[in-house]
């Protein structure tokens, strides 16, 4: 029994790694429509700000096209990151890195629980923005009726800009996370954009608690299924995204999704 | 000072042209009708005055100004506000928080937080009678009251001048009847009015001019009255036949003969 609080409790703290994740990309593909590939990139570096003025031109572009950018854009940020830092393995190693709170048999590893936390936190940020900002309002509306929401005096280039540079930003903060358990190699993002997707598409878009959900119900199942009697960690993926198909089956718009 | 004025507009749609050279002014204080058979390009017509539509020729000005390079959220700003033929309230909110938009955004200068633009919004709600069903999610909203909605949505933004695009379609006699007076109140409070409509009551109602629009041209402009008269409008409006059978004979009783 104590063996399966256990893995419950790492399943959690994955998955609150996935909600840090996965927040940015969710709020960038809600309201921009981009399924923004670089993601994983942006998560390894933070902040390119920048970008966003070069995003702007594919607001109402086809799909493939903005894969196509955002692809690209992930192949540059990576390529710089190898010039800059080489290939080279790195990691942030703390005097608590693998110290843990120990509960009966039962063990929480500080690092990981830090990482929860600092995820709900941006989560809670993320609410806030939304619903008690001026702009949060803006991205609210743009998401929900671009056309209408120009009548009513919404400035959609600066508020796609803002949008974007709020996901990147808590792309980098989610990064900065990862970095405390986790090797680093200017790759190592790449597989943060497919669980972005999953948890995006599991827990459905437009809302924050469904990223919350989401992520966290992701990171269960994946703790859970690699431990199932005759699984081993190569599965570990494979049963997370039979799990998402079949959700997908019984609830095309994610557990908690409100925008189709 | 016109407040509004068009000159030579066209516009295309492939080989469709929507909007074929249309000219006219919009005067402080009035009540502009615009009315033609589908198709006419009245819809057109106000994407062109708001910017939601690029012009392919012609210019329009706001109070002298050109404003064919203008976006339309600046458009926006400067006093021009919008309702849809075809509701388009933000679904995801409520009734207050819809019209809170119009408050955030809509007014250049004001830079009110979201809270005190819900309070804002109370006010217009009160105008055209929604506030007791503020709370509710939009989409719990009868028909004529996301039309209530969509006015108030523009009327947050207090804007100088008002493009209605058929907010009366759908509604029956009682709700005509008080839209129309809601209509008269948003005049008398100093908002200019363009509306685009179907019903002839509301023409002559409440517009003080009206212009015709056919296959993107204009057909006539005057007194409500008067183009409703015209023969080239009721045979555009309502077909040929119609303008004949009505004619010959003249009623009975009544001594004029014909338009």
């Amino acid at each position: 029994m104590s063996q399966f609080t256990q893995q419950v409790i790492l399943g959690l703290l994955l998955g609150g790694i996935y909600v840090a994740v996965a927040l940015g990309f969710s709020l960038v593909w809600g309201v921009l429509n981009i399924v923004n590939l670089a993601h994983g990139a942006l998560i390894m570096v933070g902040s390119y700000i920048t970008w966003t003025l070069f995003v702007n031109r594919v607001i109402r572009a086809p799909l493939l096209f903005t894969f196509l950018l955002t692809f690209g854009i992930n192949l540059v940020i990576v390529s710089l990151l190898l010039l800059l830092f080489t290939a080279d393995f790195r990691s942030v190693t703390t005097t608590y890195s693998g110290a843990g709170l120990h509960l009966g048999s039962v063990v929480i590893p500080y690092i990981r629980l830090g990482g929860l936390l600092v995820a709900l936190v941006l989560a809670g940020i993320l609410w806030l923005i939304l619903n008690r900002t001026r702009i949060g309002a803006g991205i609210l509306a743009v998401g929900a009726d671009r056309d209408a929401a120009q009548l009513v005096g919404i400035d959609l280039r600066h508020l796609y800009a803002l949008t974007f540079a709020i996901g990147a930003a808590f792309a980098g903060v989610a990064g900065g996370i990862i970095s405390t358990f986790q090797s680093i190699t200017p790759t190592a993002g790449d597989p943060y954009t497919l669980q972005s997707f999953a948890v995006v598409i599991l827990g459905g878009l437009g809302r924050v608690s469904a990223t919350i959900v989401g992520g966290l119900a992701f990171g269960l199942i994946e703790v859970l299924g690699q431990s199932a009697p005759g699984l081993g960690s190569g599965y570990a993926n494979a049963i997370a995204f039979v799990v998402l198909v079949l959700v997908l089956i019984v609830r095309p718009r994610g557990l908690l999704g409100r925008l189709a | 000072m016109s407040l509004l004025a068009l000159r030579e507009v066209s516009k295309r749609f492939g080989g469709v042209n929507a909007l074929s050279g249309v000219s006219f002014a919009v005067e402080p204080g009035e009540i502009l009708g615009i009315i033609g058979p589908n198709g006419a390009g009245k819809t057109t017509l106000l994407n062109c005055i708001s910017g939601v539509a690029r012009l392919d020729a012609g210019d329009i000005s706001w109070k002298e100004q050109s404003i064919k390079d203008v976006a339309p959220y600046r458009r926006a700003h400067l006093g021009i506000g919008r309702t849809f033929q075809i509701v388009r309230p933000f679904p995801s909110m409520t009734v207050r928080e819809n019209t809170a938009m119009g408050v955030l955004f809509g007014r250049p200068h004001s830079r009110l937080q979201p809270a005190a633009a819900m309070k804002a919004a109370d006010e217009v709600l009160e105008l055209v009678g929604l506030v007791e069903k503020r709370e509710y999610p939009v989409l719990r909203l009868t028909v004529p009251d996301r039309k209530r909605l969509e006015l108030a949505r523009a009327l947050a933004m207090r804007p100088q001048l008002l493009l209605l695009d058929e907010v009366m379609a759908g509604l029956n006699h009682v709700e005509v009847e008080q839209a129309l007076s809601m209509v008269r109140r948003i005049r008398e409070n100093g908002v200019t009015i363009v509306l685009i409509e179907h019903v002839m009551k509301v023409i002559i109602g409440v517009c003080s001019r009206a212009i015709v629009l056919n296959f993107g041209r204009t057909l006539a402009e005057g007194p409500p009255e008067e183009v409703l008269k015209d023969r080239r409008v009721i045979e555009a409006y309502l077909g040929e036949r119609y303008a004949k059978d009505h004619e010959s004979p003249p009623r009975p009783g009544e001594g004029h003969d014909g338009p």
